[in-house]
This record gives C-alpha cells, sequence and structure tokens, in this order.
C-alpha cells in the first residue's frame, strides 16, 4: 500500500517537474528570437557592457517570475518595456551619482584634476561626442515615461511605428506625435545643458 | 471582398497623401528652405533639432563587442531555474554571436540577382518576341515571293521552287 503512494507520489512529482519545464522553456525561446534586439537597445540606452548584461538578466529574471511563471500575452510587448524601464532605472540612478561626484569635486583644484583625467582618457573630439551622448541620455531620462517609451523603441531599438503602437497599445499616429514631442523636449532641454556647461 | 478592396484604396491613399504631404510640408521643401534662411528664430530651432539628432546618430553608431550578446545570455541564464541552465538550448544560447538579419545577408547578392534577372527576362523576350517575329517576317516574305513567282511562271514551277 505504502509502496503503491509512493510510486504515485513519484510519478505526480515528475510529471509537474516536466510541465514546469516545459511551461519555461518559452523564457529560452524569447531569448533566442528577441535577445539581440534587446542587447542592441539596451547598449544604445546605457552605453556600457556590463549594465547591459545586468539590465538583460533583470528582464529575465522578471520574465520568468511574472505572474506565478505564466507566460504574458504579448511577450515582446512585455520585455521590451520592461528592458527600457529597468535600463532608464539604472542610467538614472548613475546619473544621480555622478552629479553628486561633481557637487562634490566643484573645488577649483579637484576640477581641474578630473578635467585632465578626462583629457588623458579621450582626445578632444572624442570627448565632446562622448559628452552630446551623455547629456542626451540623461535628457531621456527626464522625459515623462509615455514620450519615453516611444523615443527608446522607435530610435533606440529601431522598430516601425506600427511595431512601437501595438507594444505601447496606442495608434501608429499617436506614435509619431509622442515622438516629435519627445524630440523637441530633448532639444530644449539640450540646448540649457549646454548653456549651463558654458 | 467590398470592404478588403476599400481597405487598400484606403491604403494607397494614405501613402499618396504622406508623399505629399512630406514633399510640401517636410524639411527639403524649396518655401521651408527659403524661410529658414531668412528667419534666424527657425534657423535656431532646426539647429537645436539637429543636435538632437546627431546625438542619436552617435548613439547608434557606436558599436558594442562581439561577445556581449552571449555575456548578457549567459548571465541571464545562469540565474533560471536549474533545469533550464543545463538544457541544450542554453548552452547553444550561451555561445551565440549576432547574426545579421535576412534582408542585411541578402543585400550582397541583390547585385547577382539582378543580373540574373535581367539576363533571364533578355532570354524570354528573345525566345518568345523577337524570335517569333523574326519567324513570321521570313514566312511572309517567303509567301510574298512565291506567289509572285506563281504569278509569273506558274504555280507548278513556283512550287518546285520553294519545296526546297
Amino acid at each position: 500500500m505504502f509502496d503503491k503512494t509512493a510510486s504515485c507520489g513519484l510519478i505526480w512529482d515528475f510529471a509537474i517537474s516536466k510541465s514546469v519545464d516545459e511551461s519555461q522553456r518559452w523564457v529560452l525561446s524569447t531569448m533566442q528570437r528577441h535577445g539581440q534586439e534587446l542587447v542592441t537597445m539596451l547598449w544604445r540606452i546605457l552605453g556600457n557592457e556590463q549594465d547591459v548584461c545586468d539590465a538583460y538578466q533583470d528582464t529575465f529574471l522578471q520574465l520568468a517570475h511574472y505572474q506565478g511563471r505564466q507566460k504574458p500575452e504579448h511577450i515582446k510587448a512585455y520585455i521590451f518595456r520592461t528592458a527600457s524601464n529597468v535600463a532608464v532605472s539604472m542610467l538614472r540612478r548613475k546619473m544621480a551619482e555622478k552629479r553628486l561626484c561633481r557637487t562634490i569635486a566643484e573645488k577649483p583644484d579637484a576640477r581641474l584634476y578630473l578635467a585632465k583625467q578626462a583629457q588623458n582618457a579621450y582626445p578632444l573630439n572624442q570627448l565632446d561626442s562622448k559628452h552630446l551622448q551623455e547629456t542626451l541620455r540623461y535628457c531621456i531620462t527626464r522625459l515623462p515615461e509615455h514620450l519615453r517609451n516611444v523615443l527608446t523603441l522607435r530610435d533606440l531599438a529601431e522598430l516601425s511605428y506600427a511595431q512601437v503602437g501595438r507594444i505601447l497599445g496606442i495608434s501608429e499616429g499617436t506614435a509619431r506625435v509622442y515622438r516629435y514631442k519627445a524630440i523637441q523636449l530633448l532639444a530644449v532641454w539640450m540646448n540649457k545643458e549646454k548653456k549651463a556647461d558654458q | 471582398m467590398i470592404s478588403k478592396n476599400k481597405n487598400s484604396r484606403c491604403g494607397k491613399i494614405k501613402a499618396w497623401l504622406h508623399r505629399v504631404a512630406g514633399s510640401r510640408l517636410g524639411l527639403d521643401a524649396a518655401w521651408v528652405q527659403k524661410h529658414i534662411a531668412d528667419c534666424p528664430k527657425c534657423r535656431q530651432r532646426l539647429a537645436l533639432l539637429g543636435r538632437v539628432n546627431l546625438a542619436l546618430s552617435m548613439i547608434k553608431s557606436q558599436p558594442h563587442s562581439l561577445d556581449l550578446l552571449m555575456r548578457a545570455n549567459a548571465q541571464a541564464i545562469g540565474v533560471l531555474r536549474h533545469s533550464l541552465r543545463y538544457s541544450p538550448k542554453a548552452h547553444r544560447l550561451k555561445a551565440v554571436r549576432p547574426e545579421p538579419k535576412l534582408w542585411e545577408r541578402c543585400r550582397k547578392y541583390t547585385h547577382s540577382v539582378a543580373n540574373a534577372a535581367a539576363c533571364i527576362a533578355i532570354v524570354i523576350l528573345m525566345k518568345t518576341g523577337i524570335f517569333s517575329y523574326m519567324n513570321n517576317v521570313q514566312t511572309q516574305g517567303r509567301n510574298v515571293v512565291k506567289h509572285y513567282y506563281a504569278a509569273q511562271v506558274g504555280q507548278d514551277m513556283a512550287d518546285d521552287m520553294f519545296s526546297t
């Protein structure tokens, strides 16, 4: 009697583990299908390879634990939005840290030292390019969520307006309008940053 | 069926409207360029937008190392369930490298495909059009000459002459 119960239990456990394995296999399929696009988008948002790996890991961890390990209905929409949010949160944290460092290093001696260090690390034209990219990244983190989502998906993930609309649940026309507004805001903010730097 | 036709017509009109609006209202339109040349405020606005576009292009053109996808996959797989971590698919993903998209891979063959298509088109034209036309001309000419000889020297002689 006991043997029979034990064997039934084993079969039941085996069945459960097999079904969990089957149900979680889509995580790897998603990684295979969308991994490359996600890495490209994260790289463009973050600009640092270790941060890209961390954000990518966070995204798939969230996907694997989505509502009791269930597969989301619109998986592409879910991972792109999650990845974008994770990346922007990381970027915001980094920017805040940098700002803090800058306020600490406000003393003239420290400023001179930092400027020399930066010039040694990159030639002057590369420094300008890096600065421009950093400024844009900082401004992107300040955008309202709906505008930022469209901008990251359209310009950094290079998805079509139709795909962006489908992912965010808005129409193609709305996506175009949001992108236009985002670019206008970025232009104004980047100009302010430039003036502040001068 | 009717709604399908209507939709396709709507799509065509939409595309046409975009094209027309783009040519008349886009930055390349002559009147816009002329205005920008005269208006300092618009010039400044354009310069600001150009700066954003430049920064976006710079971000897009920055390459990452080739093994980034591999490393990202390995790190992400490392925190998944044990059974997924050691599956054959996971092993493949840990060694995957970025591959160009299908249309990018096909782009290098476009010239050869275009050349081959042109050759095939010429062959088809020669086979169907030019050769059959030439044949027609030849047979019609032959018939005319045969008629002429039949009228001049008689049908029998003409048949003899054109039978060989």
